[in-house]
């Protein structure tokens, strides 16, 4: 059977009068975008903690909006993004003063969340900027990873698993960083998310990451890039994504002819029995003139017919084990 | 989709000006879009010249080989082939004697357009499409009324290419538009009595009947049997102060360069205010039995994959399509 928990993470920009906006514009666009996703056959919605007050304020709640998604066929919000990628005084992972605050940011996207059907994961960035937080150190990583082992904890306590997103401009970025994180955090309450680009870019290989992995794996963001970072653009201040000099564009959908093999993460999702959902994302789809619609519906197409297909592979050879 | 209906998608609106919609990858980001949506056949529109790559028989074959390579061109997006393709002879195109300005409505112009129609007609039977949907006559500002007279002549030159239709086995309709010399209900009822409805049909657009004042459930309803093909697409507005009438309408009228000033009359499936009743006149549709083909279209309203995927929602959520 095709893979039916497709999620999308919420990026979209849209042609309104006032120029091109987030659907988030007023409820009128909100409900063209969630139509539109609707229509491809997304089942789930990922989005940012920054949106929920709008949400709330266009559909009277944050369970509100959700209703709206499963009128439109969706099953449920499944995914939070929270993140600090600039450290500030007052908010930064690698500074454990300012621990306390972020905890206190993160009880108040918990209670923006109550009543939802059950979203699964709260995705952050575990760190801030490279520049900002360098040298990474043992040390520095340890700090980053006392934070998110005690947000972890409250975040299970509302059902949710608290799961990290690397960045390839973050301060955990290496294949070895990684690692040294993951053995400072409690597998029971600090999780892995896979972003397929991100990785890419900085050098790790996002399918033996997962495979790795697979046991704290809740979750990817299919996106695709075509270039690896050669240049150390990944310290340039104050955004690496949209500042470097050598790449305009990082990231791609699936089916352009990036890098990342998505057939065979596929297959490898299939292989390790992973049945969670996997979200598709568009980051700064609309560089060099691109459309979030077409981007999504070309994306989805892939979807429904190329990654189906490796799919339907993978089940059978599992099949005939 | 799967349904009784046999729908299919118009790309005309990716066409946004005539050199953006030239690249083959961008054809196909187009066509997988579509296929995204649900639909598995699309409707093309003529054009003229090298850009229009997509749109003019004789250099679609000349990129892609033969009908069969366009054909292959289309399912690597998995879109299974063409419903119909549109063509107005009245817009000049430099394949046809050099961007000669002819009309229907004009009897010494007749012999040009059966030559004129020929190329469509084959290409239209060569990739095993349905319908070859034509524009029948050009704008009304553009000349006096046609009168009784007038409208049987432009008949005569659309059954001559009826007879060439046939004989390649496939239909032609005329398609209303409200910009036409063919404007009113008992116009357009003319128009259809002086064409053999053996060989001639007709392309219903729900949003064009209704800007032009005609409803279109009603009109489908009188006309149940010459209707042969739909262009299905909705509006906010009907031109009730003759804005058609005004000098360059399409302009004038159509892109809001004057008169209300609206700057687009074309809107998706299940726009707010929209004129058209939709499930009234698909129900109809399928009291009917209607065999032919239902192509959904956007027009130039706005992002194409955007009207696409509001139109396929439309589809499956109100009108109990499954994709």
């Amino acid at each position: 059977m095709t893979w039916t928990k497709w999620s999308y993470m919420d990026h979209w920009v849209t042609e309104t009068p006032q120029g091109p906006q987030p659907p988030s514009f007023n409820r009128a666009y909100m409900d063209r975008y969630v139509k539109q996703l609707s229509a491809l056959g997304f089942t789930g919605f990922d989005t940012f903690f920054f949106y929920l007050h709008l949400l709330a304020g266009m559909y009277g709640s944050v369970p509100g909006f959700e209703r709206f998604l499963q009128d439109n066929g969706f099953e449920k919000i499944t995914g939070i993004f929270s993140a600090y990628p600039s450290a500030t005084k007052w908010t930064a992972p690698h500074v454990r003063e300012t621990h306390d605050r972020i905890v206190a940011d993160c009880t108040n996207t918990l209670r923006m969340c109550e009543g939802l059907t059950g979203v699964e994961n709260f995705i952050v960035m575990p760190t801030s900027t490279y520049y900002q937080t360098e040298p990474v150190t043992d040390d520095t990583i340890k700090v980053v990873a006392d934070l998110w082992n005690r947000v972890g904890r409250l975040t299970l306590e509302h059902g949710m698993k608290t799961t990290c997103h690397f960045e390839f401009w973050g301060a955990i970025r290496t294949r070895e960083q990684l690692d040294t994180f993951f053995r400072y955090t409690d597998p029971e309450y600090v999780y892995f998310f896979c972003d397929t680009a991100q990785h890419t870019i900085a050098g790790v290989d996002p399918i033996q990451m997962f495979r790795d992995y697979r046991d704290r794996c809740t979750g990817f963001h299919f996106k695709d890039t075509k270039n690896v970072d050669h240049h150390e653009a990944y310290r340039t201040p104050p955004d690496p994504e949209l500042m470097a000099p050598q790449v305009t564009r990082w990231f791609y959908e699936m089916g352009e002819g990036g890098l990342v093999d998505f057939p065979a993460l596929m297959k490898e999702i299939v292989r390790s029995g992973y049945d969670g959902w996997l979200t598709v994302e568009h980051d700064k789809a609309e560089l060099g003139g691109g459309s979030y619609a077409e981007a999504t519906a070309v994306a989805k197409w892939y979807i429904d017919n190329v990654l189906a297909e490796a799919q339907a592979e993978a089940e059978a050879e599992v099949a005939a084990r | 989709m799967k349904d009784s209906l046999r729908w299919s998608y118009a790309l005309n609106q990716w066409n946004l000006r005539l050199d953006a919609f030239v690249r083959h990858e961008d054809q196909q980001r187009a066509l997988k879009t579509v296929s995204a949506c649900g639909f598995d056949h699309i409707e093309l529109a003529s054009g003229t010249g090298r850009w229009d790559n997509i749109s003019r028989p004789e250099v679609i074959l000349l990129n892609h080989g033969s009908h069969q390579g366009f054909l292959d061109f289309l399912r690597t997006a998995k879109v299974q082939g063409v419903s119909s393709m549109f063509w107005d002879p009245q817009a000049p195109a430099e394949e046809e004697e050099g961007y000669a300005f002819r009309s229907t409505a004009n009897p010494a112009d007749s012999d040009a357009i059966v030559e004129w129609a020929k190329p469509f007609v084959d290409f239209v039977a060569g990739v095993g499409a349905e319908q070859l949907v034509v524009r029948p006559v050009g704008s009304a500002w553009m000349s006096p009324p046609l009168g009784e007279d007038g409208i049987k002549l432009v008949g005569e030159v659309w059954n001559r290419i009826g007879e060439l239709t046939s004989a390649a086995g496939i239909g032609l309709a005329l398609h209303y538009d409200c910009l036409g010399a063919v404007h009113t209900a008992d116009e357009l009822r003319g128009l259809l009595s002086a064409t053999d409805p053996a060989t001639v049909g007709f392309a219903l657009d729900t949003a064009e009947l209704t800007v032009g004042g005609i409803d279109p459930v009603a009109f489908y309803r009188e006309n149940a049997e010459r209707v042969t093909h739909v262009h299905l697409k909705d509006t906010r507005y009907a031109d009730t102060g003759e804005e058609y009438r005004m000098p360059g309408a399409e302009a004038t009228m159509l892109k809001g360069g004057a008169g209300r000033r609206i700057e687009r009359w074309f809107f998706e499936l299940g726009t707010e205010g929209g004129l058209v009743d939709v499930p009234a006149f698909v129900a109809a549709l399928r009291e009917n039995d209607y065999p032919g083909w239902v192509v959904v279209e956007s027009d130039h309203g706005g992002n194409p994959a955007e009207l696409a995927m509001l139109n396929s929602w439309y589809l499956q959520r109100v009108l109990g399509v499954t994709k």
